[in-house]
């Protein structure tokens, strides 16, 4: 609590600090006006606008934290599916660990919003000194940025924390009765996943539909079916009626009862059971892995002077006890010695393939969802059937 | 006919008012028109020609057309419910007038997120009236049925409000002289009562209008968002914004823009107008 009221102090002091700083103007420019100020307004105005920088100023350097050895702040910036797994287990155990290690008390501001829009906040300038999201691509727009300059994938694991997979959720008792994609392209299912033009995370959707149509031909003939592919996908986005804009809206939207299939993240639907609900899914022979990075924002750690302990938050999310809390909250674990005692819940399918078997991000997003890419050539030849 | 100021020198305006006026000109300088300045000179970036181009992709083009579209069959909607309602509650006295005059403002209220939620839960599939509705193979949710439920929704205060001053205001003198002449109920309405009524609706119709066109909040929970079907302009924004497509999104944004901008400077003139009818 003292911690917490000491935040809320330095908060209350800004604010303070701003008002003075406008009243201070109301009573300079009453003062000019008394003075019969003679010239034009656009020297008001300039007047305003330089106390307003003023005030700016000010605010900053009052905002410099005087108690550095107590306590040390982490700002958090992660997208929003591991905040059960991150507030209920991983931080509280992580504040412990730092406290015996070193006395100091880390308290963290968490911030949990979609992935792109949150890779955007960061870039644009909110001060995150981890960003922990759902693609690579999200990271790689803080290295364009120059806020991350160290190599991040060069970490145990690739500079990934977590791992799912791609799955189908459908109704209790499996009505329609669907295993394999195939089943989605019957004319009278009616199919759910978000648009991978407005949540960055659902191309793993539309990736998981491809790469699947590739990977099964590819097992039955020895070849890679591109032609294959782009027909699955065709045939299955053709029976989607709604389009959310979040992974997470998808979900609700199933959950009101429209649609009988849902392509969603296994750790989505695994949370949806821990917390009571019905959510039977299951997982297709040939899906694709997803692997969720995490990072160091080197310019913000630089700017707080905390680069030590979010270094050490970085090597405790990795560490087995950690990776056991993702485990227990739903993802599959990067490290392979805890993804042994998770084995039965989590059964590796026959046909699984990565990112890479598609080319990689890069490709992907050119391939696939650029101007000319198979999706949106999709979407234009499904047009004529409207 | 106190409004209009003096003509005369800058100084011989007392100090108080021009510190108000020019506050209130540093601030709608820098809470409108800089961001509107910023978008513009941002969407023009890459010229006029690639600004043609972004618009004219046939997914940015088809949510242009299926958002006016649904804006204007809103606004036909709109205009005659909204000034019925109008009529109703300033012409009749009726039990609980004060509560239903109180519900109109509640579109405004809510927060339109709220108000998509509200009609999927009411005619989503869970709901009776939602599967009665799906039985008879009509579908209003995540269909353009939906979107314009969404939007009447959201603009119904905009004529409701504007017409019913006017109203209140307008004495029953005229529709009585017309009565005694003789003139049928139908040719009291449309000679005496809709000329008088057309300015107040006209307003509230531009800005039903213009706040349609950008709406966002409740049709990407309503609609199914699906290209060429069921997306919206603002759903394409948002879209291209979320996939990094500055150009394309400025590109759509602006034609919303200006449109909206039209509609304003029309609403001016409409005032005007009217002005110049009851002088």
């Amino acid at each position: 609590m003292a911690r917490i009221s000491k935040i809320m102090d330095k908060k209350v002091d800004k604010t303070l600090k701003l008002y003075y700083h406008m009243v201070m103007i109301v009573i300079r420019l009453e003062y000019l006006l008394r003075q019969k100020m003679k010239k034009n307004v656009t020297l008001l105005l300039l007047f305003i606008f330089i106390s307003v920088a003023l005030i700016d100023c000010s605010g900053d350097q009052g905002s410099s934290t005087k108690d550095e050895d107590t306590y040390i702040i982490l700002t958090l910036g992660a997208y929003t599916v591991p905040k059960e797994a991150y507030q209920k287990e991983i931080i509280p155990a992580f504040q412990k660990m730092w406290k015996a290690k070193t006395g100091q008390d880390v308290q963290f501001q968490e911030s949990y919003m979609a992935s792109g829009a949150q890779s955007r906040t960061i870039a644009a300038g909110f001060e995150a000194d981890i960003a922990a999201l759902s693609l690579e691509q999200d990271i790689k727009r803080l290295e364009d940025k120059g806020l991350i300059t160290h190599n991040w994938k060069n970490k145990k694991y690739n500079g990934f924390v977590t791992r799912s997979v791609v799955v189908m959720a459908f109704r209790p008792g499996n009505p329609r009765q669907v295993k394999e994609w195939e089943d989605l392209t019957s004319d009278t299912i009616d199919v759910i996943y978000p648009s991978p033009k407005t949540s960055g995370g659902a191309m793993w959707f539309v990736n998981a539909l491809y790469g699947a149509g590739l990977k099964t031909t590819e097992q039955k003939s020895g070849q890679k079916d591109p032609a294959y592919a782009r027909m699955l996908l065709k045939r299955i986005q053709r029976r989607v009626k709604v389009m959310d804009k979040s992974g997470r809206a998808s979900v609700t939207t199933f959950e009101n009862g429209f649609g009988d299939v849902l392509l969603t993240y296994e750790n989505e639907a695994l949370l949806r059971q821990k917390q009571g609900k019905e959510f039977p899914f299951i997982i297709p022979d040939a899906t694709i892995l997803i692997e969720n990075p995490i990072a160091i924002v080197d310019k913000n750690v630089d700017k707080h002077g905390n680069r030590e302990a979010a270094e050490a938050f970085i090597d405790f999310v990795l560490s087995s006890g950690a990776q056991r809390s993702f485990a227990r909250y739903g993802f599959r674990p990067v490290d392979d010695e805890v993804l042994k005692e998770f084995e039965s819940q989590y059964p590796v399918p026959p046909l699984l393939f990565d990112i890479h078997y598609l080319g990689g991000w890069e490709k992907v997003t050119r391939d696939i969802y650029g101007p000319e890419g198979t999706w949106s050539q999709i979407i234009q030849e499904l047009a004529h059937e409207y | 006919m106190n409004t209009k100021q003096k003509r005369g020198s800058f100084l011989s305006i007392p100090k108080g008012d021009l510190v108000l006026r020019s506050l209130s000109f540093f601030y709608i300088g820098l809470l409108i028109i800089l961001p509107l300045l910023a978008i513009t000179t941002e969407s023009f970036k890459g010229g006029f020609a690639n600004l043609l181009k972004q618009i004219s992709l046939p997914q940015a083009l088809f949510s242009l057309k299926l958002t006016f579209l649904l804006a204007v069959i809103m606004l036909v909607i709109n205009i005659i419910t909204g000034t019925a309602t109008a009529w109703v509650l300033v012409r009749y006295r009726f039990p609980f007038k004060k509560v239903m005059d109180a519900l109109i403002d509640i579109p405004f209220a809510i927060p339109t997120v709220v108000t998509g939620m509200m009609l999927v839960v009411l005619y989503g599939p869970k709901s009776v009236v939602g599967s009665f509705l799906d039985a008879h193979g009509i579908e209003v949710i995540y269909n353009k049925p939906g979107i314009i439920l969404a939007l009447a929704f959201v603009t119904f205060p905009f004529v409701v409000r504007s017409v019913q001053p006017v109203l209140m205001e307008m004495d029953k003198d005229m529709e009585e002289a017309a009565q005694t002449l003789g003139a049928s109920r139908f040719t009291i309405f449309s000679r005496v009562i809709l000329p008088t009524l057309l300015p107040a609706i006209l307003t509230g119709a531009a800005l039903s209008f213009s706040r349609a066109l950008g709406e966002f909040g409740s049709i990407v929970i309503v609609a199914g968002n699906i290209p060429f079907k069921t997306q919206v302009s603002s759903v394409y924004i948002y879209g291209e914004i979320e996939s990094a497509n500055m150009q394309s999104a400025l590109g759509t944004a602006v034609v919303l823009l200006t449109c909206s901008l039209l509609i304003l400077i029309l609403l001016n003139y409409i005032q005007r107008w009217s002005n110049k009818y009851e002088a």
